[in-house]
């Protein structure tokens, strides 16, 4: 029995974990869950032609947690030995001593429908030698593209985590999550001026990803639009139109509504969007969803890190905010169903609620005409970090290349510019949204309090209004 | 604290690699606990209890070098890994420069990890109770509450936290290092409410190795300080501005510098510093020490994570680049002498243009700079952005304040500055001497001229 796999991989057995989600109530707690994770990662890095460094991490341990009304109790162990875990048992169950008053009721949820990520070939089974090659080849079809390049650097990583939940409720979920990500840069020098690209894709699947289909898509976008950075300006700065290029400006919803939509913030009141659930918030016809459901997508997942399984939330339909994302804790304070969304870095942090892979759906316009409507503005594309203020919702995202547009055109190429707005200003100034949405699949990882893998999607968009860094 | 037992571990796994055809290996053992509570608008939220213990391997074979780490330290299960791990490192490419650094260079000081007065004994004697008392004593929850004016308190959130920390570091060399230290953190977020329905935010936090240092009123006063001051932001237009930057954030501006400082930056073309040791680069008013060895300061230690001795050098001296961070294998690709492997504790030295401060010897405050400043925009948060680290060129979301003749006017949001780290470096007007104590980056409140803001 795939049970008996997990049970065997931390050494624990059915009644043990009885046991142990006995002591964590033993005070009175509403709720308390186990979280076993063994994670093995593998890095490999080519640089001056050599793949020179590399190794092999082990981590392995459980985590407690108890709920006692919203109050969180939660430790770990550093190995599954009864005694140990039992000691952690009871300091996470302090939280509820001397506590009095209602608690809060969790219900069981549904099982899991389908195995979103399956392996091929299980990264565990490989060894460094198999990944040599591919490095070399990337590093040599890189420098092959453009004679202006100096360096190349070749990142591969890989990661497989077992792991195993269980809970007060007696639901028992287990997984084995696997994650493989390759990042390329080049380094080019033209005329005493020197610009780099990197390129990356990052997948939920086993070492299947590895092969030329993947080496040939990093290559190419490695090289893609160099010429345009080398001639690329600063604007100038302001207020202006803002053309969002389909595909990783899925980071303007991340940042602009994503985590003001994250329910923790939300129950505090803390978010801007605290006390708008039902109300119109951008135009009609937008939907935007954040999506546990896509199959190897880095973002998705068959079960969160509280066993709820994975799903398609919709936060914004037709334009109305229709859901918050949630852990158990705050559907309990809700009274609505856990999203799938409670998640965490490993098992020395409780979950909280965090996106997955958001995107907005797509909508009738056409790209081409989008741009064209545009007198004065700018196009963007290319993205690398973000940041929002949850409570006053002011967001930025900086952009690393994209074109002026002039009279509907694309003209002069731009890049290195930080742009600024408000979550809700720029949800309600969207006035037109592409039929070409697309999910970015680079290594995109969120920083709330935990480091956790995400992805972003979206179609062609004009945002009438943002402000735009610039000379 | 690291056992006798564990420490004879450590050195086991330095000899078992040696036997398993490595040529040379290091092994980093580290011990940390930490205990953090955090309080919700008067009442208890979260309790946490962590407690790590890991190795990290590093291990070099025939010119070959792989890292690995894990947390399962059963002598047997490490046995098996090291095993593992030398076969992956066979696996690897080979390069001559992979190598442990010189012996005379390793540190020879660290023996008990107390050296640094980084300890404090007082984390001993300290009961849950107690922690959980001082975490109630961070929550000004109530007497907010209580005298609201103007706005109203959405929520208070307060961390208290208390971590000691203990690594053991050695090498097939004969190199020994111990370092160890506690952390006492405090930390406090108010989000308020104006009578516009307009949310904002606020937060403080200090952190010491003394548990003594701890202020318990300052943090919850500053977040609410911090948060209430930004009612009312008012629209500034596009354009040139003198800029103030507030200590508590002006560190966001040395870190491109000191990134662009790293050896491994320079020798991969990926640094907008490279060629320029020796030069003057800056204005000739920046200098920049980094005081590694300074007793009892957060951020001090007396070794690098190769084991190399550190001591107090210049990194930037009157604008002139003196050394970049080069570590071992830096120092072989590039043929040039080591260094130490990054910064530890940079310290930004004060300058006024025009003044000599060195016989002035006076303190040089935030507001002694917005006088000397007269005009323009102060920034006291930053909100994303970045710097390229080939370029240089950089543009930043920041937040703050108009200010003329001085005195602040009126708070400022949804602003950008672009430009480039060096330009910006080299319109240095003046650096205080107010950098927190409680910071391991000593950089103090800043004026630049000439700047670009975009709004």
């Amino acid at each position: 029995m795939e049970k008996n796999i997990y049970l065997n991989i931390f050494k624990v057995t059915e009644p043990q974990l009885q046991t142990l989600a006995a002591t964590a109530l033993a005070h009175g707690g509403d709720y308390c869950d186990l979280y076993f994770e063994h994670t093995t990662f593998f890095n490999l890095l080519l640089k001056d032609g050599v793949v020179s460094s590399g190794g092999f991490h082990t981590d392995f341990g459980a985590g407690i947690r108890v709920l006692k009304g919203e109050k969180t109790g939660y430790a770990y162990s550093e190995n599954t030995e009864m005694a140990d875990m039992l000691k952690a048992a009871e300091a996470a169950a302090a939280i509820a001593a001397g506590t009095s008053g209602a608690g809060r009721s969790y219900a069981r949820v549904a099982d899991r429908k389908a195995d979103l990520y399956p392996m091929k070939e299980n990264w565990r089974d490989k060894g460094a030698d198999a990944f040599l090659s591919f490095m070399k080849e990337l590093e040599t079809a890189v420098f092959a593209k453009d004679s202006r390049i100096v360096k190349v650097i070749v990142r591969l990583s890989d990661s497989v985590s077992d792991v195993m939940m269980y809970n007060s409720l007696g639901e028992l979920t287990y997984e084995t999550r696997p994650m493989g990500s390759v990042t390329v840069t080049a380094v080019f020098q033209q005329n005493g001026k020197t610009e780099n690209r990197s390129a990356s894709r990052s997948f939920r699947m086993g070492a299947e990803l590895i092969g030329p289909g993947l080496l040939n898509e990093l290559a190419e976008d490695a090289v893609k639009g160099i010429d345009e950075r080398f001639e690329a300006i600063r604007p100038k700065g302001g207020q202006m139109n803002v053309v969002m290029g389909a595909g990783a400006s899925g980071i303007l919803l991340h940042e602009a509504m994503g985590h003001a939509f994250e329910a923790d913030f939300n129950r505090k009141g803390q978010s801007i969007f605290s006390d708008r659930m039902g109300q119109q918030v951008c135009p009609k016809g937008i939907s935007v969803v954040d999506d546990g459901t896509v199959a190897f997508n880095r973002g998705a997942g068959n079960y969160d890190d509280e066993g709820v399984p994975g799903e398609k939330t919709y936060m914004i339909q037709d334009g109305v905010l229709c859901s918050y994302l949630h852990d158990r804790i705050s559907a309990s304070w809700y009274g609505t169903k856990p999203t799938g969304n409670g998640r965490r870095e490993n098992f020395r942090y409780n979950p909280i609620p965090r996106m997955r892979a958001t995107y907005m759906e797509s909508g009738n316009a056409d790209p081409e005409g989008i741009i064209s409507s545009v007198k004065n503005g700018i196009y963007v594309d290319e993205f690398s970090n973000g940041q929002v203020k949850i409570g006053e919702g002011d967001f930025t995202f900086f952009v690393k290349s994209g074109f002026l547009i002039e009279n509907g055109r694309l003209t002069a190429p731009v890049k290195d510019i930080n742009i600024i707005g408000n979550g809700p200003q720029a949800l309600a100034d969207i006035v037109a949204v592409g039929n070409d949405l697309k999910i970015d699949n680079g290594t995109w990882t969120c920083g709330k309090e935990q480091s956790v893998p995400v992805s972003c999607g979206m179609p062609t968009v004009l945002i009438s209004s943002l402000t735009v860094g610039g000379e | 604290m690291i056992t006798a037992n564990e420490i004879s571990l450590a050195q086991h796994c330095i000899s078992h690699a040696l036997s398993c055809g490595a040529s040379a290996a290091r092994v980093y053992l580290n011990k940390c606990v930490t205990d953090s509570y955090t309080i919700l608008n008067g009442e208890l939220d979260k309790v946490t209890h962590s407690a790590d213990r890991s190795i990290y391997l590093y291990i070099f074979a025939d010119n070959r070098y792989g890292t690995f780490s894990t947390n399962r330290l059963e002598k047997n299960e490490l046995e098996d890994f090291i095993q593992r791990a030398i076969e992956m490192v066979r696996m690897l490419g080979e390069d001559e420069c992979r190598k442990l650094p010189s012996p005379e260079r390793t540190a020879k000081d660290a023996v008990t990890g107390l050296e640094l007065q980084l300890y404090d004994a007082a984390y001993e004697q300290m009961d849950a109770g107690t922690r959980l008392a001082n975490a109630f004593r961070l929550s000004r929850y109530d007497e907010i509450k209580a005298a609201e004016d103007g706005y109203r308190l959405i929520s208070e959130e307060c961390e208290y936290s208390c971590t000691s920390d203990d690594s053991y570091t050695a090498d097939s060399q004969g190199f020994e290092g111990r370092h160890r230290e506690t952390t006492f953190g405090t930390f406090s977020e108010m989000t308020i409410e104006d009578r516009d329905g307009n949310k904002y935010s606020g937060y403080w936090w200090q952190t010491s190795p003394r548990m003594a240092d701890t202020d318990f009123d300052e943090c919850g006063r500053k977040a609410l300080e911090r948060a209430v001051r930004q009612i009312g932001p008012k629209k500034r237009r596009s354009g040139r501005y003198r800029m103030v930057v507030d200590t508590a954030v002006s560190s966001r501006l040395v870190s491109p510098v000191i990134t662009a400082l790293n050896a491994a930056s320079v020798q991969q073309k990926m640094s907008f510093l490279d060629g320029a040791i020796g030069k003057r680069i800056f204005h000739e008013g920046m200098t920049l020490m980094d005081l590694a060895r300074t007793p009892g300061k957060n951020g001090s230690r007396l070794f690098d994570t190769e084991g190399v001795a550190t001591k107090d050098t210049s990194v930037i001296e009157n604008g002139t680049v003196r050394q970049y961070f080069v570590n071992t294998y830096q120092s072989g690709k590039m043929g040039i002498e080591p260094t130490i492997e990054d910064v530890s504790r940079p310290c930004l030295m004060p300058f006024i243009k025009g003044k000599d401060l060195e016989s002035a010897e006076k303190a040089v405050s935030l507001k002694d700079i917005l006088k000397l400043t007269g005009n323009g925009i102060l920034v006291t948060g930053f909100n994303g952005g970045n710097c390229n680290p080939v370029t240089g060129d950089f543009s930043f979301g920041i937040e703050g304040f108009a200010f003329s003749r001085g005195r602040i006017t009126h708070p400022v949001r949804e602003m950008l500055i672009t430009g480039n780290i060096v330009e910006l470096w080299n319109n240095l007007t003046a650096a205080g001497t107010d950098a927190r104590p409680s910071s391991r980056w000593q950089i103090p409140s800043l004026a630049f001229e000439d700047v670009v803001f975009s709004a």
